[in-house]
């Protein structure tokens, strides 16, 4: 009992790589998110125009020149960029985001109301993208007339290429205008979230549905239906308790890209529905060139898409014990880079062209 | 557009009926109104940003602050005579440097304080000087080296000027100079940003507000001291005002047509037959100031000359722009001042639509030959004026394109170049081949604005330095007049300038557009076309 086990050892130096491994990978995430925010920041210096500027000089309400120096001065921009950098920085760390240029009200608050409303929108939108994927892949595989089946299949390219601006003006047409089940600009909690959910729902589905119809399609044809089938079991338990389980497994892994599309959509989407989550703050501060406020988003955009591939980089691992292997070299870019494809392969699915990768969605 | 919204509904509504089963639960939103006058929903076109008080420039921030501050004057919309509001009376001394104002008694702000002369006196003061460690800036129209000194005793404010400003009673009528109770003035300039924290005078009083998306404002209770014209002279009708932000034109519109707003800011001038043939009303007004105008720079190619500068004058056929584009509620610009600005004069005989002159002036100047996209040349050289699409005002594209058309006739080429809103100015204003911008809003007072854009110690936008001796002199002259007849013909000595040089081709008259529900009783809008809801009530 004294001499080590060898499958101790190994079980060891497994442990040892795979923590390698996750440090590796934290430190290459926070680099990542130091990367843009400072080239983001120096992006907004090299741009022509600054919201001082034009509100020095705005023709509905110019200000003389005489208070430029003031304004220059108690908003630092008379300190030259680095200095500057290093004094936004500093106030970073001890989490002082700052003041909108426009709005004057402190970045925190402006982010943190825009991400609230953002987060249970993405939310409600998630679990409606799923319902709603599950629903048409189960209809385009098992409904029992062959028309109602290819309309089904079918519905993915349409979701693909409806605009959501279109599908938002509708449903906001039919349930506010015409049925006023819902107000069309007022906030009333929960159910205000509904119409836009469902918008960006039926306009991120498509892939994933496209996924979901290949995999149960390809698990109904594998040989243990036939064998559950030849035991009795009744149809449905076997889509749902067997196929779908076997078929939705590829889709998984692209529930994390469906996280980017969604809150890649909310710009269109809160633009409708007259929604001040974090697309509508993005896009003031962009138009504004709010320079505090354009760095609080982008270091929390960044960091929700890092943290996202780095969760899914340190869970492939544990799936996956080959990736942490030094030397195992089957590019670890491709592979973390591709993870729809490669879990694609390892499970014997055929992935569909045109599907976006975690890559283009990141871009 | 309506037709095709319901074409649109019908479609996706047979899509769509298993979805909307889920729904039923769903409250209705009514456009309720409650017995003391309702509670209107205004729906405007763009978003409020910062409350600050000198810094106030957009329109929908000056909406609001019209309906929550009150000024020492108030101007009549109708007569254009200045009327009094805080201030009860005032005298101004023969040579202009000093003003007096009886303040009312018995005025409170809405956190309780009194609007009295101290508080007068400082307001004036941190509106000419702002607030530099703060970070406030100088309200733009106001003088500078003011010193308001209060007299409690007498409940007066004497307000001495450095040098004579003659537009000064005009800009305390203004949307900037509403008086604010000393919490605001004291507040740090981020908490000023802030609707909640605007503590003023007015009829309304704002109950609560999420960036971006609501302000609620609530009706002042036991306002009264309204100015002597309003109808009413009591508390507003309404009980309450909520304002919200909606920048989908379509959606704006929708909503209104649902029932579930009263009042909205903006539609696109193609709807607004087609609204007041379905019953509702349209409000428009086009506010004092500068008219639409561009300016012509005379460094840019081809405009040092100035007859090619006369024959863009001429070469605008602004009726046919009203008519193609716009509707009764817009009017062609007649001036360089808008109608009914203090100092105006009718100036459009000098520039009516006429190509043949046009031609005749482009031929003199030498731009005989044409090329084989019919433009003028000279020497070779195309004649084209550089401009870039105005972002500050939705309609501006077609109408750019509509003018880009009618020089074309002429043989002119219009080069018309766009740029995103954040770099709009900075860009635009600084390329020296722009020969024409569009500029001109509305002001309280028009010298401001003639003065900011057009003199050398402004923005100088005719990059003229001062050269032109006659117009600066003018310019420099109507802020010392000291009776409103001098001013009066100076103003009309400027404008005639402007004109008889081409440094300026008035455009338009710009509008602001309402549209409200036939139960809306009593809304109007300011001299500045600004929405005041103290005169407005709600009747089903």
């Amino acid at each position: 009992m004294s001499n080590q086990h060898p499958n101790a050892s190994a079980a060891d130096t497994r442990h040892r790589q795979y923590r390698e491994y996750v440090i590796r990978r934290v430190a290459q995430a926070l680099l990542v998110i130091a990367l843009v925010y400072t080239l983001v920041f120096f992006t907004l210096f090299v741009l022509p125009g600054d919201p001082i500027e034009n509100k020095l000089t705005s023709p509905l309400n110019p200000l003389p020149p005489s208070a430029g120096e003031a304004l220059r001065a108690y908003y630092h921009f008379d300190l030259s960029p680095i200095e500057q950098f290093a004094l936004t920085v500093s106030r970073l760390f001890q989490g002082d985001l700052g003041y909108s240029l426009v709005s004057g009200r402190a970045v925190s608050d402006l982010v943190a109301q825009g991400f609230s409303d953002t987060i249970v929108l993405a939310g409600v939108a998630f679990i409606m993208t799923i319902v709603l994927s599950l629903a048409i892949a189960l209809t385009a595989v098992y409904a029992p007339v062959r028309a109602i089946r290819s309309i089904a299949a079918s519905a993915p390219i349409a979701s693909i290429s409806a605009p959501s601006f279109l599908i938002g003006f509708v449903l906001l047409a039919i349930f506010s205008f015409q049925l006023g089940w819902v107000s069309s600009v007022r906030d009333q909690g929960f159910v205000s979230y509904v119409l836009p959910a469902l918008t960006l729902a039926l306009a991120v589905n498509g892939p994933l549905t496209q996924v979901l119809i290949q995999g149960l399609r390809k698990a109904a044809d594998e040989p243990f239906v036939t064998v559950l089938r030849a035991k009795g079991t009744s149809e449905v338990r076997i889509a749902l308790g067997h196929v779908l389980k076997n078929g939705a497994i590829p889709s998984i892994t692209m529930l994390a890209l469906v996280v980017g599309e969604l809150l890649a959509g909310v710009v269109v989407v809160e633009a409708v529905f007259t929604r001040t989550g974090l697309g509508f703050i993005t896009f003031e501060s962009v138009r504004d060139q709010d320079t505090p406020v354009i760095l609080a988003v982008v270091i929390l955009i960044s960091s929700i898409y890092v943290g996202i591939n780095l969760v899914t980089d340190l869970v492939y691992p544990v799936l996956d014990p080959r990736i942490v292997r030094p030397g195992h070299g089957r590019s670890r870019r491709s592979r973390l880079a591709r993870p729809t494809v490669a879990t694609a392969a390892a499970t014997g699915t055929a992935v569909p062209d045109g599907i976006p990768t975690k890559a283009s969605v990141d871009a | 557009m309506t037709r095709t919204t319901r074409r649109r509904a019908r479609l996706a509504a047979a899509a769509l009926v298993a979805v909307s089963i889920a729904l039923t639960g769903c409250s209705a939103a009514s456009a309720s109104s409650d017995a003391d006058g309702g509670s209107l929903t205004y729906l405007d076109a763009e978003i409020p940003t910062s409350a600050q008080v000198q810094e106030a420039g957009t329109w929908q921030t000056r909406a609001l602050q019209q309906n929550i501050t009150d000024r020492l004057l108030y101007p009549n919309a109708e007569t254009g005579e200045l009327e009094p509001w805080i201030a009860d009376s005032w005298t101004v001394s023969p040579d202009g440097l000093t003003y007096t104002f009886v303040i009312r008694d018995g005025v409170t702000y809405s956190d309780g304080t009194a609007v009295d002369a101290a508080s007068v006196a400082k307001n004036l003061n941190w509106q000419s000087t702002g607030d530099e460690a703060k970070g406030t800036t100088p309200n733009a129209q106001f003088p500078s080296g003011l010193v308001a000194t209060p007299d409690d005793a007498t409940s007066t404010v004497t307000v001495v000027l450095a040098a004579p400003y003659a537009p000064f009673l005009n800009v305390l009528t203004g949307w900037g100079s509403g008086l604010v109770a000393d919490a605001t003035i004291d507040a740090s300039k981020e908490e000023q940003s802030k609707f909640v924290n605007l503590i003023g005078s007015g009829p309304f009083v704002v109950a609560s507000e999420t960036y971006g998306k609501e302000i609620v404002l609530n009706r002042r209770e036991g306002y009264a001291w309204a100015p002597p014209s309003s109808p009413n002279q009591g508390e507003a009708h309404l009980a309450s005002v909520t304002v919200i932000p909606v920048q989908e034109d379509s959606v704006r519109l929708g909503t209104l047509k649902s029932g579930e707003a009263d009042v909205i800011r903006y539609v696109q001038p193609s709807e607004e037959q087609g609204l007041v043939d379905a019953g509702y009303d349209v409000v428009s007004k086009t506010g004092v100031g500068l008219s639409n105008q561009w300016f012509l720079r005379s460094q840019a190619p081809f405009l040092d000359d100035v007859d090619v500068r006369k024959a863009l004058l001429h070469a605008i056929d602004r009726e046919q722009i009203i008519e193609t584009q716009y509707t009764d509620s817009w009017t062609p610009a007649t001036s360089v001042l808008s109608p009914g600005t203090f100092g105006y004069v009718d100036e459009s005989a000098k520039f009516a639509y006429d190509p043949d002159a046009a031609n005749r002036l482009l031929d003199g100047a030498g731009w005989t030959e044409r090329d084989a996209d019919g433009y003028r040349t000279k020497g070779g050289e195309r004649l084209t004026v550089k401009t870039y699409i105005d972002v500050y005002d939705n309609t501006a594209k077609s109408l750019f394109q509509q003018i880009q058309n009618q020089f074309k006739d002429v043989g002119i080429e219009l080069s018309l170049n766009e740029l995103d809103y954040s770099t709009y100015w900075a860009t635009a204003f600084a390329d020296p081949e722009v020969g024409a911008l569009r500029v001109g809003w509305p002001h309280p007072d028009p010298s401001k604005g003639l003065s900011e854009y057009y003199s050398k110690d402004g923005s100088d936008l005719l990059g003229l330095a001062g050269s032109d001796t006659t117009l600066q002199s003018l310019l420099d002259a109507q802020n010392a007049a000291t009776d409103d007849d001098t001013r009066a013909a100076i103003l009309g000595q400027i404008q005639d300038h402007l004109i008889d040089q081409a440094y300026v081709v008035p455009i338009l008259n710009d509008s602001q557009v309402f549209v409200t529900q036939q139960r809306v009783k009593g809304f109007s809008l300011t001299d500045g076309a600004l929405p005041e809801f103290y005169n407005t009530s709600i009747e089903d």
